[in-house]
C-alpha cells in the first residue's frame, strides 16, 4: 500500500458539470489535467470553491472517476455541511482550488482472480475507480453495496457492468441479511468456497468489522479506505490520525487506504 | 518591479532576507508542496517541534473548523532527538535560509538537555521554545506562569549559544508581563503568540468535537487579539517580536508589522493555500513600493 506516489500539486480546476443525482447526492466533473494525470484509485483531492475567509479549510474528496486522457475527474458527494452546500451550487466553468492527488491509493493483487468490493452509501465513490482498473487487469469483480434506503443505493448502474456478481441490501429492506451486505460475502466464502485475492471496503466501520472477522477465518487480503476531518491533506498538520496497531497514522498520508488488519476499528 | 525595496530584517543575531516564515506545527519539511527554490525564498524554515523523546500526540478527532478559523488538539506529537538528528537534520542541510528548531519539553531539565544537544549543530540558527506545554514537575504551563517561564528561559540560555525565541502563550491576563519576563530572562526574540484555548461540543452526539476535549484556536478569528497583544508588548519590550496568529494575506501581515512585529509566521492558512507565504512576501514588497518605503524596517511599530 505504501507505493511511492507523486507529490501533490496545488492547482486551479474548472468545473465541467455539477449534477444532482438524487436527494442530497451530487456528481461534479472537474478539469484539472495535472491532477487527473497522476490520480490513482483510492487517492483524493483537497478542494475549495470558497475563499479562506468564508470557509477556512479545504475538504477532502476521493476520486469517483478518473480520466487521465481528457484531464478530468469526477467526485461523488453528499450535501452534508457548509462546504458541500457551497459545492452543490457549482456551475459549469466555475473555478475550484485543488491540492492533489493526495494519499496512498489501492493496490490490486498481482494474481488474476476474484476481488470483492464492499461499499456502504457514498463509500462506493472510492471503489469505482478500483473496479475500473481491476476490470482492465482482468480481475473478476464481486460488488456488495448497502445503504439506508433503496433510493440511496449509489453506483449499481456504474458498478453493475463491471461486476460479474453484484449484491445489495438496504436497511429498510433487509432481505434476511440483518442489514449487512457482508452476509452475502460470508455465504460465498462459506458455501461456494469462493476465494478472493482481496476484499476492499469503504463507508462503514460496521461492515469493516464483519470483514475483519471473515478475514481471520478465510485469510484473504483486505483493505479499508478511511475518512477523517483534515487540515492540510498532505501530512503536515497531523490532524487526521486514526489508531492502528502501529500507533497513530495519518489518514491523508499513510492512508487513506490501510490494510484492514492494521486498523483498530473499535469506537 | 519590486526589487528596490529591502525586505531583510535582523532579529537580534538572526538575519532574515525577508520577514515571513512558517509557524511550527503547520509546516513539515517532509510534507510540503513547496519545492526547494520556494522554500529557499522564505525568511526562515522552522521544524515541527522536537522533544527529547518521541511524543505521540492526542487521540482524534484532532481538528475542528470554526466560523473564522479552526481548532486543533493535535497535542504536539514530536520526534525525539535521535530521530531528528538522523532523519530530519539531513533534509535541512540543503537550505540556505536560517533553520529554526522548535522545541517542546516536559521540564526545565528536559528542555535544557535538548538545547545542549542541539547546540552542537551549526546548521541550526535558533531555537523556538514552545511554551504551551505543561511542566510535568508541577503541572503549570510554562507559558502561563511568569515564574516558570522566566526560570526556563534563564536556564536555557545557560545551555545554548543559539538564538532563543520564546513562543508565548496568549492564554494569559497580561501578555506584556510575560514578554518582559522572557526578555529579562534572556530571550533573544519573543513570538506572539500561540493558539487560544477553546472548546466545541457536538450537541447531537453529546461529546466534545475534539478527542482531547479542548484545543487551540487559530485562524483569522484570533488575529485582532494577536495584533493588540503585539502592539501592547511592543510598547515595553526592546527585543524583536515575531507575530503569529490568523494571517491569511499580505494585509494581515502588514497589521502585525505596523503593530510592532519585526517578522511574522504564517500558520494554518498554509493548509488552504500552500503558496500563501510566497504570496505574502511578494505582497509586502508591493506594499512598500506603493507606499514608497525603502525597507520593511520602516513600517515596524509605526502605530504608536
Amino acid at each position: 500500500m505504501k507505493s511511492a506516489e507523486n507529490k501533490p500539486l496545488f492547482v486551479t480546476g474548472k468545473v465541467l458539470e455539477n449534477r444532482n443525482i438524487n436527494g442530497d447526492y451530487f456528481e461534479i466533473v472537474i478539469e484539472a489535467p495535472d491532477i487527473a494525470r497522476n490520480a490513482r484509485p483510492g487517492q483524493f483531492v483537497m478542494l475549495s470553491r470558497w475563499n479562506i475567509n468564508n470557509l477556512f479549510l479545504k475538504r477532502p474528496f476521493s476520486f469517483y472517476q478518473i480520466d487521465a486522457e481528457q484531464g478530468r475527474f469526477a467526485i461523488l458527494y453528499k450535501k452534508i455541511g457548509k462546504g458541500t452546500e457551497i459545492l452543490s451550487q457549482s456551475k459549469k466553468a466555475d473555478q475550484v482550488e485543488l491540492i492533489g492527488s493526495c494519499g496512498n491509493g489501492f493496490s490490486l493483487p498481482e494474481n488474476v482472480g476474484k476481488i470483492a468490493l464492499v461499499a456502504r452509501g457514498i463509500g462506493v465513490a472510492t471503489l469505482l475507480p478500483l473496479a475500473i482498473e481491476g476490470k482492465k487487469k482482468g480481475l473478476e469483480i464481486y460488488s456488495f453495496l448497502s445503504a439506508r434506503e433503496k433510493n440511496l443505493l449509489l453506483g449499481p448502474d456504474k458498478l453493475g457492468p463491471l461486476s460479474s456478481h453484484i449484491f445489495y441490501t438496504t436497511d429498510d429492506d433487509w432481505k434476511g441479511t440483518d442489514g449487512k451486505v457482508t452476509f452475502f460475502l460470508e455465504e460465498l466464502l462459506k458455501n461456494n468456497r469462493t476465494d478472493f485475492e482481496a476484499v476492499y471496503v469503504c463507508g462503514s466501520k460496521r461492515l469493516a468489522r464483519h470483514i475483519r472477522e471473515l478475514q481471520k477465518e478465510y485469510h484473504f487480503a483486505a483493505y479499508i479506505s478511511l475518512e477523517e476531518r483534515m487540515g492540510c491533506g498532505i501530512g503536515a498538520c497531523k490532524g487526521c490520525v486514526i489508531n492502528t496497531i502501529y500507533g497513530y497514522q495519518r489518514v491523508c498520508k499513510e492512508g487513506p487506504v490501510f490494510p484492514l488488519e492494521e486498523v483498530i476499528l473499535n469506537e | 518591479m519590486n526589487n528596490k525595496v529591502d525586505l531583510s530584517i535582523n532579529l537580534g543575531n538572526l538575519q532574515l532576507k525577508n520577514p515571513v516564515m512558517p509557524a511550527s506545527g503547520t509546516f513539515d519539511i517532509r510534507d510540503t508542496i513547496l519545492n526547494k527554490e520556494q522554500l529557499n525564498s522564505l525568511g526562515a524554515i522552522i521544524t515541527k517541534s522536537i522533544a527529547s523523546h518521541k511524543r505521540l500526540g492526542n487521540p482524534g478527532p484532532r481538528i475542528w473548523e470554526t466560523e473564522a478559523g479552526m481548532m486543533n488538539a493535535v497535542g504536539i506529537p514530536a520526534e525525539g532527538f535521535e530521530y531528528f538528528k538522523e532523519n530530519i537534520l539531513p533534509l535541512l542541510e540543503d537550505f540556505c535560509v536560517p533553520i529554526i528548531v522548535s522545541m517542546v519539553g516536559d521540564s526545565i531539565t528536559d528542555f535544557c538537555q535538548l538545547a545542549k544537544k542541539l547546540d552542537n549543530f551549526e546548521k541550526i540558527s535558533a531555537l523556538e521554545i514552545n511554551l504551551s506545554c505543561p511542566n510535568l514537575n508541577d503541572g503549570l504551563y510554562f507559558g502561563t506562569n511568569k515564574d516558570v517561564l522566566g526560570d526556563l528561559i534563564y536556564q536555557l540560555k545557560k545551555n545554548t549559544g543559539k538564538v532563543v525565541m520564546a513562543k508565548l502563550s496568549p492564554n494569559v491576563t497580561d501578555i506584556t508581563e510575560m514578554a518582559l519576563t522572557a526578555e529579562e530572562a534572556g530571550a533573544d526574540i519573543i513570538i506572539i503568540a500561540n493558539t487560544f484555548l477553546g472548546m466545541a461540543i457536538d450537541s447531537e452526539k453529546l461529546i466534545p468535537r475534539l478527542g482531547n476535549k479542548v484545543g487551540g484556536i487559530s485562524g483569522p478569528g484570533i488575529r485582532p487579539i494577536i495584533v493588540r497583544m503585539i502592539w501592547e508588548a511592543s510598547q515595553r519590550v526592546k527585543i524583536p517580536i515575531v507575530g503569529v496568529g490568523g494571517i491569511t494575506s499580505t494585509r494581515d501581515a502588514l497589521e502585525m508589522f505596523l503593530a510592532g512585529a519585526s517578522a511574522v509566521q504564517v500558520g494554518s492558512a498554509n493548509f488552504s493555500n500552500p503558496y500563501v507565504m510566497l504570496n505574502i512576501i511578494e505582497g509586502i514588497a508591493g506594499y512598500l513600493n506603493k507606499k514608497k518605503y525603502k525597507s520593511v524596517k520602516d513600517i515596524v511599530g509605526l502605530i504608536k
